[in-house]
């Protein structure tokens, strides 16, 4: 009885773990694009500021489920952020094992929302295609603040605007140094008089 | 000449300093119909409060119909009983998308304002709200320069009068100060005459009462400063019905200085009681403001006073003279230094009332010219600090420095000519606080931008959230996307999102129930300009529990283990209206529950079929129901919910007419 349990134990992880694994995850949004469906997300959710990430993309006719594949030269993608303030045009590449998966790596160095713009060609199908991180679709990049122990490495962000803090604090010293020279020298001048 | 052009710049710059206290606008704070509103029939009328006293008769109300222009308001603009409330009757106008276009006098100063809110009639889509191109005019030229003199006259009456009694020598050439008490008094006249000319037929009323008041100040500082030549020709004054400037005492100098003073201060609460403080109705900010006129009046006043009587008339030829200067410089510093800590401290505590956040002084018009006012005010006081260190006591000495101080006054006038320019933009540009009518209104400061979030009830369910966005004041137009998402601290509901629209310049709108629970919440706004980073910050909002505000939902239903929230949309149905029931189940932990069977049956003033509940965690969020009724007959509905098996509890649904 003990090695039954144990057996349906260990199916239930490897199953689990195919399921933790898959390529579609849950926080990716899916969308038919003509006759086909795109799932497209993060490579590793959740995505973190600056840990190694990228776009997932899996293609497949949306009648048979079947996946898409040499797609890595006839579509292009790039990721954007804000109101396309930053755009980075990824390579995208192909997996052996996962027919119809594609990846575009880079390292998200902002916490908020990004834009995955997909475009170019599946077979006859012309594809341009905006897939936007939000609570109904993907996830968005994230701070590592809360995972951080026992110290916290402020983000490059943060020490960039403490930095230009920290210029103008000492601009405004240089400032008010100046003036009280010369007021300084004025009334030594004053006092000669 | 010289010494004219010096007092008169004087004058003016006290002016300036004073006009920046006075500046009152009536703004919509809200009406019923409510802006955006969705009705299922025409209303009888239109009220609209304003956040200060409106004067009906510069008033007008418009009811446009969008699609034909057509105008369905009749007669007059009335008062509404509201506080600060206007109203104008309706016309039966049916189904369709409405405007309603207000321009409101303030009875406080006569300053207009305008504005538009829309509402629709049916199904429609709301219409878009039509731009204003100025919802606050600037003052006119005769505006402003009718309030430069008399708020001058107030000033050059109020400070000599003070200086005269308090600080001058008893030496004094009586000449000089009635020469500059008859300025005083022909500057308050002069400016209140062309504040009336400029208010023209929509006067209001209350206005005209004070500039008719502060006209009599002046007229009596006038009469004061010519008592003692009207004095040996009494009896032909009392003929004449001259009043009080024939009065015996008013011959002697110390009762019509005492009558210069009290009309001065008359003349000063007159600038107060049309401000903005008065308007409104804070007895602190009143009081502040009344401090602030008297403080500055007695400073530029005073400076004036002692310029033209004490300076330009005296010598320090001798040891002794320049002695007796001194102790009246001494004097007069020692008045000076109180008004002006008096005057600093009242205008500081005013600037918190008027500036939302410290960046307003260097983004927004208003605070800009603020700001330039302050500098220019503390680098006066410098001049006035150098006075004091470093020219009264070389006098007290016995030293000659008469010239060097004549000198000093001369360059606090030229700061005061500059003051001129900073204050008159400064009159003419609204605060950046304005007064809102929505129960969480807050604005921060992220990546140069201004975001104010305006939540519009305090309880949980249905609720607008607008976001206005401004660069400076300057709203910030087509933003590529304007999102909020709302988390709750205390329990785990998911992350929910609005995509808000642009309903006005600037201000993006967005309704829903997300917040359907009370507690803490946190939304995220998230704005999107063409070509820019997303500006994204968070706002902690509140929501009420059941009896904490007037929009608090009925209180929640305990049914088997679960708390259940019910609330509807709109919240305040009526009769035929489409509406949407809504019921959160909250488990014991205080999360919410999914996967539950609700059903609900429903007893009332007609027949209802029974509905059970739609739950779409993706759409409404994790623990949210929803019936959709397609209309209900006028009256009280007892509405009884189950859910599951697990128990029942009964909701109360009141259906208006």
């Amino acid at each position: 009885m003990s090695r039954v349990l144990a057996a349906v134990a260990t199916l239930a992880i490897v199953a689990s773990s195919f399921a933790f694994t898959s390529n579609v995850a849950l926080g990716h949004e899916h969308r038919s694009v003509g006759p086909y469906t795109f799932v497209v997300g993060w490579i590793n959710e959740p995505a973190y500021v600056n840990a190694a990430n990228g776009l997932s993309l899996d293609v497949t006719e949306a009648s048979s489920s079947k996946p898409v594949e040499g797609l890595a030269t006839s579509l292009h993608a790039e990721v954007i952020v804000g109101g396309g303030a930053k755009k980075l045009a990824l390579d995208l590449a192909t997996d052996e094992e996962s027919p119809g998966h594609y990846a575009g790596s880079f390292i998200p160095t902002k916490t908020g929302d990004y834009i995955f713009h997909i475009f170019g060609d599946v077979g006859s199908t012309k594809v341009d295609e905006r897939f936007e991180s939000g609570p109904n679709t993907f996830d968005e990049v994230i701070s590592t603040d809360p995972l951080q122990f026992p110290d916290r490495v402020p983000a490059n962000a943060d020490l960039a605007a403490r930095l230009d803090l920290l210029q103008t604090l000492v601009i405004a010293a240089i400032l008010i140094g100046a003036l009280a020279l010369l007021v300084s020298v004025g009334g030594l001048a004053m006092r000669r008089r | 000449m010289r010494r004219l052009a010096v007092i008169v710049a004087c004058v003016l710059g006290g002016a300036v300093l004073l006009s920046g206290a006075a500046e009152a606008h009536a703004n919509y704070v809200r009406s019923n119909p409510a802006a955006d509103a969705r009705l299922v029939k025409s209303p009888a009328e239109i009220r609209i409060e304003f956040s200060e006293p409106p004067d009906p008769k510069g008033s007008e109300i418009q009811v446009l119909d969008t699609a034909t222009g057509k105008r369905h308001d009749t007669g007059p603009v009335t008062p509404s009983g509201d506080v600060n409330g206007l109203r104008v009757a309706v016309g039966p106008i049916g189904d369709g998308g409405y405007v309603v276009a207000w321009t409101a006098t303030s009875a406080v100063d006569g300053h207009t304002t305008k504005g538009n809110f829309v509402f629709v009639i049916g199904n429609g889509p709301i219409p878009p709200v039509p731009q204003i191109a100025e919802a606050a005019p600037p003052p006119s030229p005769l505006e402003i320069a009718g309030r430069a003199l008399s708020y001058a006259g107030i000033a050059l009456g109020l400070g000599t009068a003070f200086f005269v009694l308090f600080v001058a020598p008893a030496s004094l050439d009586p000449r000089r100060e009635s020469w500059l008490l008859s300025t005083a008094g022909v500057l308050v006249v002069a400016g209140s005459l062309m504040l009336i000319v400029d208010q023209g037929a929509k006067l209001p009323q209350r206005l005209g009462v004070m500039l008719a008041v502060r006209a009599f100040a002046g007229l009596v500082l006038a009469a004061v400063s010519i008592t003692p030549r009207l004095a040996l020709m009494r009896p032909v004054a009392a003929i004449a019905g001259g009043g009080i400037m024939t009065i015996g005492p008013l011959a002697t100098f110390r009762p019509r200085r005492m009558i210069a003073l009290a009309a001065g201060i008359a003349a000063a609460m007159t600038a107060t009681l049309v401000s903005h403080a008065t308007a409104l109705g804070s007895l602190e900010s009143m009081a502040l403001d009344f401090v602030h006129v008297l403080s500055v009046s007695v400073w530029t006043g005073g400076v004036v006073a002692l310029l033209w009587c004490v300076l330009l008339a005296s010598h320090d030829d001798t040891a002794e003279d320049a002695r007796a200067l001194g102790a009246t410089v001494w004097r007069f510093s020692v008045a000076a230094m109180i008004a002006t800590a008096l005057l600093i401290t009242a205008g500081v505590l005013q600037a918190f009332n008027r500036l939302v956040l410290i960046n307003d002084l260097y983004e927004t018009p208003y605070g800009i010219a603020l700001a330039v006012k302050i500098v220019l005010v503390l680098v006066a006081l410098a001049i006035g600090a150098l006075n004091l260190l470093r020219w009264g006591p070389r006098l007290r000495a016995g030293i000659r420095a008469r010239t060097a101080l004549i000198r000093d006054t001369m360059a606090e006038t030229g700061i005061f000519i500059v003051i001129i320019v900073a204050a008159s933009v400064l009159t003419a540009l609204a605060p950046p606080a304005q007064p809102s009518a929505s129960a969480y209104d807050q604005t921060q400061h992220v990546s140069g931008l201004r975001l104010e979030m305006l939540v519009a009830s305090g309880g949980a369910g249905r609720n607008t959230y607008a976001l206005r966005v401004h660069e400076g004041l300057a709203p910030v137009t087509g933003a590529e996307k304007v999102a909020f998402r709302f988390t709750m601290v205390e329990h785990d509901m998911g992350q929910q999102e609005l995509i808000a629209t642009e309903r006005a310049a600037g201000e993006y709108v967005a309704e829903g129930s997300p917040t359907a629970m009370y507690g803490t919440w946190k939304i995220q706004t998230i704005v999107r300009l063409a070509g820019k980073e997303d500006v994204s910050t968070v706002f902690t909002v509140p929501v009420s529990a059941p009896g904490g505000g007037l929009s608090s939902p009925a209180p929640p239903l305990t049914i088997g283990p679960y708390t259940v929230i019910v609330f509807t949309d709109p919240a305040a149905p009526q009769a035929g209206a489409p509406l949407t029931l809504s019921a959160l189940v909250v488990g014991a932990d205080g999360n919410p529950v999914v996967g539950k069977k609700l059903h609900a049956t429903f007893s009332g003033p007609s027949s209802q079929a029974p509905l059970d509940a739609v739950e779409d965690a993706a759409t409404l969020g994790p623990g949210r129901y929803k019936f959709d009724i397609a209309g209900l007959d006028p009256g009280i509905w007892k509405v009884t919910l189950a859910v599951g098996n697990e128990g029942t509890g009964a909701y109360s649904l009141v259906v208006s007419r």
